[in-house]
């Protein structure tokens, strides 16, 4: 049952012949959080209808906040709105992590079950927030008369992240087995990770003595790089491709980590 | 492995590490080995054991021997600490009572569920979810969320998805326990038709019985060692002696604490005492005879003349009377110093099972006792098997018969 590889094809082979399983998964835990509420899935619309009607209020009529270094013509909080995307699905990812095994333990104990899928479900239900969120973007970008045909390339630029979140997921769910402490702690640097990353600012408003750190937070690549086809400017498609590579590595040392010390759920939980 | 082998488990051992407190799991890792922050405990020791297709066989042995950790080995939920586990085709295994059931999602949602953990596609589940539903007699109930079901329907739903997937190897762990008997006999039925077509069963149960109707082999686990493997009537047979020796132990002790003395506890010297108490043998088959022996003592206040009687009251393992002896009800009348009394049964009729025996002596009118021993005497009847292996004896009673055609 657990598959012991580094090549990425037979992990990924492995993941595609447990899709269905993954998808059932993935859509209970999405089906779970609304089911019960008088809105039901309809939240899954409204909650960043409501967060971005906020943002554009704040950022927009208050503040008045103007992106550093603007050139184009788009407004802060859609820019704001755009990194938050990316980020979120990472956010969610891994913060869910730690309890993505230790929440089932029947799961691990009781029945014959694919453990090594379960850190995927944050993940897959990040994504479906985050499909929901970019329909928002584009309706967004519609109403501001700023839409490029570009924003296609919106979720093929994802990748990277998709890979960082899948790798560090595979780490923090095996952890998490280990140490409960790992749902407290991973949250907390979740959130200060979104401060450190270009999400609220870009990379070109950071002191120059800093810039070189950034080059070294894939995250950061990615949502600048989203940023860009969301505003219509060029794509450092350099930064990407390394970004791509480094988070290939993570990914498939998260998966080996976590088929390594799999083993032991049994026993720890 | 050779071909016609389901499950081959080789000197298979699990070791738990338990440790005291979360963190010691951390230092372990951190320690690579020069410290220990842990103790052991050794839940599997050297077990193998070869199943092949289509046996069907039955794990029994008292809580903690083992028998659920061999099953999760076997299944893969476990990793051996040495030792090797192989098998060969498709396990559905209920090793708990609704695992893998998410109690907030309906019952059709659940039975789905199953089947993708399992590896069955939508429309596979498609073709079996009104056998499923049927088997499980809660059609009604199929768009309630599970946690609203009762625990018997519960077991219903679950076994029934387990069955309905066809699996190769079939593992039941007492989770039948918990439905009605119209349930049990169904799902009985239903694991014979599997075993008719060739699928492996492994089976545990505390009821000897159903493991000796059901399966052909069985094994016996005792503290994580593999006592016994073999024909299912002499393992049960082994198992049942060894429950009974470990129950007989404990009776004789409960005896030196209640057998009473010349002296009534008030200090006063019983005027009649039972002075000691025996029974010929302690495996009394059902028609074979039984004979007690009590020696009474009388005291110097005893006047010859006085009549008394003498009483024997037996009870089955739950403390059931089964039968009453008494002279008094005989219309006897005992008189004199009469130190050894004798009573026979010739064909004794009690039905297989357990039996503690008190001794009374009371006066003429069985009012009040001049002394009494409570359970001083123990004898056990054991059931005969059919050559099919069916017992002999079931019921409240077990007399003498003849058929006649």
């Amino acid at each position: 049952m657990s598959t012991k590889t580094l090549n990425p094809l037979r992990i990924s082979a492995d993941i595609w012949h447990n899709r269905y399983l993954l998808g059932q998964l993935i859509k209970r835990d999405v089906l779970l959080r609304y089911r019960g509420a008088m809105f039901g899935i309809l939240w899954i619309f409204l909650s960043p209808l409501l967060m971005l009607t906020i943002f554009a209020f704040i950022f927009g009529q208050v503040f008045q906040t103007r992106w550093p270094q603007q050139n184009n013509s788009l407004p802060f909080w859609l820019l704001l709105y755009s990194g938050l995307i990316t980020f979120n699905i990472f956010a969610e990812a891994v913060s869910r992590a730690p309890t993505s095994v230790r929440g089932y333990p029947s799961f691990v104990k009781k029945i014959i079950f694919p453990v090594h899928i379960l850190p995927l479900v944050p993940l897959g239900a990040g994504l479906v927030h985050a499909a929901f969120n970019f329909l928002l973007l584009l309706a967004a970008l519609t109403w501001v008369g700023g839409l490029h045909l570009q924003i296609l390339l919106f979720p093929l630029l994802l990748l990277p992240v998709l890979l960082l979140a899948l790798g560090f997921s595979w780490f923090m769910a095996a952890w998490g087995v280990f140490i409960k402490d790992m749902t407290q702690i991973v949250p907390m640097f979740v959130q200060m990770l979104m401060f450190v990353s270009p999400v609220f600012y870009p990379v070109s408003a950071v002191p120059t003595a800093l810039r070189p750190l950034y080059q070294y937070n894939p995250l950061g690549t990615v949502i600048e790089a989203t940023r860009a086809v969301v505003s219509g400017q060029p794509i450092e498609w350099s930064a990407w491709l390394i970004a791509l590579v480094c988070c290939l590595v993570v990914s498939i040392l998260g998966h080996a980590f976590f088929q390594h010390s799999r083993e032991e759920f049994a026993d720890a939980l | 492995m050779h071909s016609d082998v389901a499950i081959s488990v080789k000197n298979l051992t699990k070791t738990y590490r338990i440790f005291g407190h979360p963190g010691d799991r951390i230092k372990q890792f951190f320690s690579l080995g020069l410290r220990q922050y842990h103790r052991e405990f050794t839940a599997l020791k050297d077990v193998s054991l070869e199943i092949r297709k289509g046996e069907t066989v039955g794990i029994i042995g008292r809580n903690g021997a083992g028998k659920s950790t061999l099953l999760q080995a076997i299944c893969g939920i476990i990793k051996p600490t040495s030792g090797m586990v192989q098998v060969k085709g498709r396990i559905s295994a209920l090793l708990e009572l609704g695992a893998g059931f998410n109690p907030e999602f309906t019952g059709r949602e659940n039975i789905y569920f199953q089947g993708a953990i399992m590896g069955l596609s939508r429309k596979q589940m498609n073709e079996r979810l009104a056998d499923i539903m049927d088997f499980a007699g809660i059609a009604e109930f199929i768009d309630q969320p599970v946690r609203t079901f009762s625990s018997g329907m519960f077991v219903r739903l679950a076994f029934s998805v387990a069955v309905h997937i066809e699996p190769d190897i079939l593992i039941v762990d007492e989770a039948l326990g918990v439905g009605d008997a119209e349930f049990q006999e169904r799902s009985i039925s239903r694991m014979k038709a599997m075993q008719r077509d060739g699928a492996t069963i492994i089976f545990v149960s505390h009821s000897i019985p159903s493991i000796r109707n059901f399966c052909r082999r069985a094994v016996w686990l005792e503290q994580g060692e593999m006592l016994q493997s073999g024909g299912a009537g002499d393992v049960c047979l082994a198992y049942q002696e060894a429950i009974d020796t470990r129950l007989g132990n404990e009776t004789r002790y409960q005896l030196s604490r209640t057998q009473s003395g010349k002296v009534h506890p008030s200090g006063v010297e019983r005027t009649i005492s039972i002075i000691d108490t025996k029974i010929d043998k302690t495996r009394v088959p059902v028609g074979t005879s039984l004979t007690f022996h009590i020696n009474l003592h009388f005291s110097n206040a005893y006047s010859p003349d006085t009549e008394f009687g003498l009483g024997l009251i037996i009870r089955d393992d739950g403390g059931k009377l089964v039968a009453v002896f008494n002279t008094v009800r005989d219309d006897l009348a005992l008189t004199g110093s009469i130190q050894h009394v004798r009573l026979t049964v010739p064909s004794s009729g009690f039905i297989p099972g357990r039996y503690w025996v008190s001794v009374n002596v009371c006066d003429q009118n069985a009012l009040f006792p001049y002394d009494e021993v409570d359970r001083c005497l123990y004898f056990e009847v054991p059931n005969e098997l059919s050559r099919q292996g069916i017992p002999r004896w079931e019921g409240e009673v077990a007399c003498e018969h003849a058929w006649h055609w």
